[in-house]
């Protein structure tokens, strides 16, 4: 896959920001889906925050998984599944690629799975000979052009109509057209043959059910039942996170899922999927594999300051309304985790100093926080991340980026606790100003290191009279200045 | 014992059968208690007015008889007008149900349109499986039941199991399910709440109106995988 480089994010994000097509196909999600999804949580019991109800159980889950995990394995194995705990990305990888050698498996059809492009399933079964085919109309269109995913719930988001159009008619040998509708039937016509005729199907998981082993799959199009139901084999890829204790956290975790994916109510298909079929059913898939993969979250685990990130539900719904991403477009992230959600969740697996600009580059506008159903507070997250690249951090293996940085702020800290210290300087930057450069009253060029600052935005400059010098003219003559 | 359990213990700094599992599953009474909440005929006729309004926003036609006769006459008319929306062969699959016995769709569609029942049987051979699976995918209607109706979503609650195969909601192109009204819930939360405590079967299937994608400009299309249209058939008595 491409763009799974995080160290390019600059680069990338520097051209997605003069990209106005991306910013076209974008927009139309931020209108129809980022505001829709706070409208609904209201919807669900006004003057009460529903948000709060599903944080707590995703708390609960999260702060005793290894109760659930236990439950959820010994349940599936119960009921004829097979159950794998994968330590590392590679280790889930080979896993998949044993149980496709022993069904001698030549394509697989593939149910939407942010974790199979965590770990470059893809890459690996088609190195092994597999044909590997994405069933989801977005994430289809995003393979036929060879890209990775943009975006969590809609992967396709940037594109046009029209460059769609281009795609089908060159890869699916069809007439143009950008009607939405044709292009739809065109994608149902080519992908309903191969998940007919695939030996092994691949799906994610949005969430399971400890207490009766299901594990809990929502689509709209249908396609991941059908990569569930039809081929011989079924293997569910699932972060160790990712999981429900009872059916009573199902009402309220899944509600919330599909209002803040999609503004929905709740989506066309919610699956259980307990296990293979029994001998009395004439369909469904003989065998049932679920692979749950830790790759890093044991690690944000055992750390109570990032525990928190674990409680994402995976809805994209921070994606919607982030000024940043909206600005850059996913791949920017480098990672299939893009957005707010991306930037607090890839360093902390990938490495922090590796994927400084990911948590760096967001705004801390606070807009993820809001819409999120879980109530995740990702700018805490953010702030704390850089703050780890500010200072080092043994137990993340952080070091210190960048020592003048440092200084700067070091310097600051002190003249803001030192008052005739800050005054003598204000005094001395009020009158070095004036040798700046200006235009329409804005400073054009920060002097040194600080042109950093200035490179693609101006800087307001120091009034002539601070604040509280107007404040103290304002008690002797008793009235506002 | 996995390591990774071992791993995620010492992360939460926690040790193993400490009691936690009870706090864990622990259910609340009022989620318990609503599984049987009586309902007034009131509700009830407001629960059917949801569905209606509800199901006009998801492309879900729902049609209301007054018993099974009249449904099962109104599905053969649906069945006739309909064309195959691959291959010309008009075939029809359903689930192996008493209530779609009563239907009776094999006598009003006569050889014109073959209609299969999910065969019944403790296990299936290869080539039976093989068999069903070609009725099915050569099917252009499933007619499926359903356990629960859920009033404020218009969602079907289909559990699996014993002659109530899984693809004949999905393959075919026109899905039809008929649903006592009885079977109607208020929600989500109610269903789950009577779920709760029994053995679920293999799959469940919570099934919302017709496939649909937004995948294409967040342009909502109708007919993504699964099928295109569907039909809801309410029986009054």
């Amino acid at each position: 896959m491409l763009n799974q480089d995080p160290l390019k994010y600059r680069e990338l994000a520097a051209k997605a920001v003069e990209d106005k097509q991306l910013h076209r196909a974008l927009a139309k999600m931020r209108d129809k889906v980022g505001r829709n999804a706070v409208n609904l949580y209201n919807q669900l019991s006004p003057g009460h925050d529903p948000r709060q109800d599903a944080k707590a159980v995703r708390r609960k889950i999260v702060d005793n998984l290894d109760v659930v995990l236990e439950t959820l394995s010994a349940n599936i194995r119960a009921r004829g599944g097979h159950v794998h705990l994968a330590e590392t990305g590679e280790d889930a990888v080979e896993y998949c690629l044993g149980v496709a050698r022993r069904f001698e498996v030549s394509r697989v059809v593939k149910g939407k799975s942010m974790l199979s492009e965590e770990i470059h399933l893809n890459d690996a079964l088609e190195a092994a000979g597999i044909e590997t085919v994405e069933t989801d109309l977005g994430e289809y269109i995003v393979q036929l052009k060879g890209e990775a995913p943009s975006h969590i719930i809609a992967p396709a988001i940037h594109y046009t109509r029209e460059q769609v159009g281009e795609l089908f008619a060159e890869k699916l040998d069809q007439p143009y057209t950008d009607d939405p509708p044709t292009l739809t039937a065109m994608a149902r016509k080519a992908l309903r043959e191969k998940m007919l005729t695939a030996d092994m199907g691949i799906s994610g998981g949005n969430t399971a059910c400890a207490e009766t082993g299901h594990v809990t799959i929502v689509s709209n199009e249908g396609n991941i039942r059908m990569a569930t139901t039809m081929p011989r084999v079924h293997v569910v890829l699932l972060g160790i996170e990712k999981i429900a204790a009872t059916l009573e956290d199902h009402d309220i975790l899944l509600r919330m899922l599909t209002r803040a994916a999609a503004g929905q109510k709740i989506s066309t298909y919610v699956s259980y999927v307990g296990g293979p079929r029994l001998p009395d059913e004439p369909d469904g898939p003989e065998e049932f594999h679920l692979v749950l993969v830790d790759n890093g979250r044991s690690r944000i685990l055992a750390d109570p300051d990032f525990r928190e990130v674990l409680h994402c539900v995976r809805c994209g719904g921070c994606l919607n309304v982030c000024p940043v991403y909206m600005a850059i477009g996913g791949h920017s992230y480098g990672s299939p985790y893009c957005g707010p959600i991306g930037a607090v969740f890839t360093p902390l697996t990938r490495g922090i100093n590796t994927c400084h600009h990911l948590c760096q580059g967001e705004t801390l506008c606070g807009a993820c926080k809001q819409v999120c159903p879980v109530d995740n507070d990702l700018p805490r997250m953010l702030s704390l991340l850089r703050s780890k690249l500010a200072d080092g951090d043994r137990r993340w293996d952080v070091r210190r980026q960048s020592l003048p940085t440092k200084l700067v702020f070091g310097a600051w800290s002190v003249i803001m606790r030192h008052r005739r210290m800050y005054d003598a300087l204000s005094v001395m930057a009020r009158f070095g100003q004036r040798l700046l450069p200006r235009k329409n009253g804005w400073i054009r060029r920060l002097p040194g290191p600080l042109g950093g600052w200035t490179r693609g935005r101006d800087f307001p400059p120091l009034a002539q009279e601070s604040f509280a010098d107007r404040w103290a003219r304002r008690d002797k003559t008793g009235r506002g200045a | 014992m996995s390591r990774i359990i071992e791993r995620v213990r010492q992360a939460l700094n926690v040790q193993a059968n400490d009691g936690r599992d009870r706090l864990v599953f622990a259910k609340s009474e009022e989620f318990i208690n609503c599984a049987h909440a009586t309902v007034t005929d009131e509700e009830r006729g407001g629960w059917m007015e949801s569905i209606r309004r509800e199901a006009q926003a998801l492309n879900l036609q729902v049609h209301e008889c007054p018993d099974l006769d009249a449904c099962g006459e109104a599905i053969a008319a649906l069945a006739r007008e309909r064309d195959p929306e691959w291959g010309t062969l008009k075939r029809i699959v359903r689930w192996s149900d008493p209530l779609l016995d009563e239907l009776g769709l094999e006598g009003r569609l006569g050889e014109d349109i073959p209609v299969t029942t999910v065969p019944m049987a403790d296990s299936f051979g290869e080539s039976e499986r093989a068999e069903f699976r070609r009725e099915v995918i050569a099917s252009y209607i499933g007619i499926t039941t359903a356990d629960y109706l859920l009033a404020d979503t218009a969602s079907l609650v289909l559990l699996g199991g014993r002659g109530r195969a899984r693809s004949v909601s999905l393959v075919p192109s026109i899905h039809v399910a008929v649903v006592p009204g009885s079977r109607m819930l208020g929600s989500y939360r109610q269903m789950l709440s009577r779920l709760n405590g029994q053995t679920l079967p293999s799959n469940v299937n919570i099934i919302t109106g017709p496939s649909k994608t937004a995948d294409i400009e967040a342009t909502l299309v109708h007919g993504a995988h699964g099928p295109r249209e569907m039909h809801l058939f309410v029986v009054a008595s």
